[in-house]
């Protein structure tokens, strides 16, 4: 991995922590910038991050003790005019902002957001109602709500014409349990269109984004004091609002009256919680319900077919002995395709993925090294970490699933199935790529010729500080092995570039929790860098050097 | 002796009350126009903080406000970045928010227009499944590259390096559709 991946995450991380990312310089490296640009505008899409309670003040007082800093001291007369200056420059301002600016709404917005950004997660009954021109209301929907700050959401309408439809979109996929169908339909989670009327989120971005707001006056609704204002949108009707006064946070909504019709929206219940519970949040397909996944795999009938999907005719062995062939696949997105074999006395299952190359092969963290005719290859047993081809489907974390995984100039291969590591190694060996090396264990590899010592207390703080969000890198192996190699080239620290470059690194053992990464060039003074997870064995504990082998 | 210090005391909590007036009135639109541009609170912070310093240098010289209204404050906070953006030799075309055609309407907002909130989407959703996943998690979510790896089931690197690919074709379908 080089430099600018590592840049352009720190610039996001830096963002994402709502801090200065650090200083660039935009001319040496154009690209890099664009990109800086491009997460800036993606970033543009969220809320902004409103400053502390104070800060209105705090502001103030920063300011004033800054101009009276900048009068200059020496003559009392000038100081004295600069003063008055001040004061009228800043009536001079005060009045005519005063004057011409509507505040009204941002106060409004301001109290809705503050109370809006401690809600970590809600949970509600919502009573959508029809209500016709004589006054008549009609029940539409009663919907079940669940929905967290990640914007995670599920979604049950509980009576009316759609009564035990189920919308979730859990963050990573989207999907919708439809009853009167018995059909599940995958989506993807973002951008997702359109969650569910009157989210809270979004009907405070409307009223920060509306033409005008009017406070109406006071009601009690559902024994809940509120005060009711009309917003009048850009390029739509007005419509009222009602906020609780208790929790700043909008519980009603009436829209105008549109062909003799209009629709009341309320919370009938509203509890604030933690966070929604994980189960409602899993995907699991319903007894007897199909499932529609139109944006990923689409069975092909032959290899012209997959080709027209994928743009490639995959690498296939001619024959996989005691197994046949009995699908192809092709997943549509990430342009990959699938062979399904089944074992003859169908006790065994094995699929053989293929995909053009995206780029630089990175096996697991969690996965051993092996090699394939001497290029590297992730071994995975069992199947933990879907990575690169392996994420096409829902292999890790699969009962007695295993994987080889490994890529050279045409193509990224994987082989995974209900079959030991050793029959997967046969199997690719049809590939007639050479030798396939399977480290049994590392412990015969594992033996560092300089021990370097650890004081756990200090890695524990460490692990604390990278939870927080701090040094990120001490997540990535190679990384921590770059920055160990380049002290020992330069230990009275690194200026500028690191003298280890990312090309320099290999990474020839990992298991997830050990790992050895091997130093080429003339430069180091260190061969290999022993690494272990010492304070926690996944894939968020930090990486620690435990010892190293000098050239 | 005593009057002077007292006048001078009254005079500078005038000047304070009106300093406190004006950023009652107008700190929030100001602060969402600049971070709007920065995107972090830290500098969006400090840059609301230098706008009115320089606003107020500016009338104390004998000037007035070109435009009576926040339009003064905001185009002060955009000097103030742009000549940040100079000190870090930002040369040649490229994609800001002020830089691309949302430049005429945004200038004068703190919030994306339905119009440019649909140009980024659509540029997402143009992205594949992976992608537009990882873009949605480290950027839009804020997860960290840990997080979004555990998610995604990827290595710290392999999410560095997705993201990384990922805003690279968004930043290429921007530039086509804008």
């Amino acid at each position: 991995m080089g430099k600018d991946e590592r840049k352009l995450s720190v610039y996001i991380d830096r963002l994402n922590a709502e801090k200065k990312p650090p200083q660039f310089d935009a001319s040496d490296n154009e690209e890099l910038a664009d990109l800086m640009d491009t997460v800036r505008l993606v970033r543009s899409l969220k809320r902004p991050e409103i400053p502390e309670e104070g800060y209105e003040k705090r502001l103030a007082e920063n300011i004033a003790s800054r101009l009276k800093a900048q009068k200059p001291v020496r003559i009392r007369k000038r100081k004295w005019q600069a003063g008055f200056a001040a004061i009228a420059a800043v009536m001079i301002l005060a009045l005519m902002l005063y004057v011409f600016i509507p505040f009204g709404n941002m106060n409004i917005v301001s109290a809705m957001e503050k109370a809006y950004g401690e809600v970590r997660a809600y949970h509600g009954i919502l009573l959508i109602q029809e209500i016709s021109q004589n006054g008549e209301s009609f029940t539409q929907a009663r919907v079940e709500v669940w929905r967290d700050k990640e914007g995670r959401y599920y979604v049950k309408q509980i009576e009316g014409y759609q009564s035990g439809l189920v919308t979730v979109n859990n963050g990573v996929f989207k999907w919708q349990l439809r009853p009167g169908e018995r059909k599940a339909y995958l989506f993807s989670a973002f951008p997702d269109p359109y969650s569910y009327a009157f989210e809270l989120g979004n009907e405070i971005d409307n009223v920060r984004n509306a033409i005008e707001t009017k406070f109406l006056g006071k009601e009690i609704i559902n024994g809940r004091e509120t005060d009711i204002l009309e917003v009048i949108p850009e390029g739509g009707s007005p419509y009222k609002l009602w906020i609780d006064k208790e929790t700043r946070l909008p519980l009603q909504k009436q829209t105008a009256m549109q062909n003799a019709l209009q629709y009341k929206v309320s919370y009938i219940e509203i509890n604030f919680e933690d966070l929604i519970p994980e189960k409602i949040l899993e995907y699991s397909l319903p007894e007897g319900y199909v499932e529609v996944d139109n944006d990923h795999e689409q069975i092909v009938n032959n290899m012209e077919e997959a080709f027209e999907l994928a743009g490639f005719y995959p690498d296939i062995p001619e024959e996989i002995e005691g197994y046949n062939l009995v699908s192809i696949s092709v997943d549509t997105a990430q342009k990959a395709v699938k062979l399904n074999y089944v074992s003859q006395d169908s006790t065994k299952r094995i699929t053989l993925m293929e995909k053009m190359p995206e780029g630089e092969f990175v096996a697991a963290s969690s996965a051993i090294t092996g090699k394939i005719g001497g290029i590297d290859a992730e071994i995975q047993s069992p199947v933990s970490d879907g990575a690169g081809i392996l994420g096409t489907g829902p292999y890790a974390g699969m009962t007695g699933m295993n994987s080889i995984r490994w890529q050279n100039e045409n193509y990224e291969y994987a082989i995974v199935g209900n079959v030991s590591i050793d029959e997967i190694a046969e199997i690719v060996g049809c590939f007639k790529l050479g030798d396939v090396e399977i480290p049994k264990n590392g412990t015969d590899l594992f033996k560092p010729q300089v021990e370097v010592p650890v004081d756990m207390e200090v890695e524990e703080n460490e692990q604390k500080s990278v939870d927080a969000g701090h040094s990120p890198w001490r997540l990535d192996h190679e990384f921590v092995a770059q920055v160990f190699a380049s002290l020992m080239v330069s230990p009275e620290g690194i200026v500028g570039d690191y003298p280890i470059t990312g090309d320099q690194l290999t990474t020839i053992y990992n298991t997830g929790t050990e790992a050895i990464v091997e130093i080429s060039g003339e430069v180091t003074v260190v061969r290999r860098v022993y690494l272990k997870r010492l304070v926690r064995q996944d894939p968020t504990g930090i990486w620690t050097v435990v010892g190293y082998d000098p050239v | 002796m005593m009057e002077g210090k007292r006048l001078k005391k009254t005079k500078e909590e005038g000047e304070f009350k009106a300093i406190e007036k004006l950023c009652a009135q107008t700190w929030e639109p100001l602060y969402r126009y600049v971070y709007f541009r920065v995107q972090n609170r830290e500098e969006a912070e400090d840059i609301t903080q230098e706008t009115y310093l320089k606003a107020i240098d500016y009338l104390k010289k004998g000037n007035l406000p070109v435009k009576s209204d926040l339009a003064f404050l905001k185009k002060v906070s955009l000097n103030l970045l742009r000549d940040k953006w100079r000190k870090g030799k930002r040369q040649g075309v490229f994609l800001s928010i002020d830089d691309i055609k949302f430049q005429e309407t945004a200038a004068e907002d703190s919030a994306l227009t339905n119009e440019q909130r649909e140009i980024i989407t659509d540029a997402l959703s143009k992205l594949g499944n992976d992608q537009r996943l990882v873009i949605e998690l480290r950027i839009i979510k804020g997860y960290s590259v840990a997080e979004t790896g555990k998610i995604m089931k990827r290595t710290s690197g392999a999410v560095r390096i997705l993201q990384y690919r990922a805003l690279k074709a968004l930043n290429g379908i921007l530039r086509k559709e804008l």
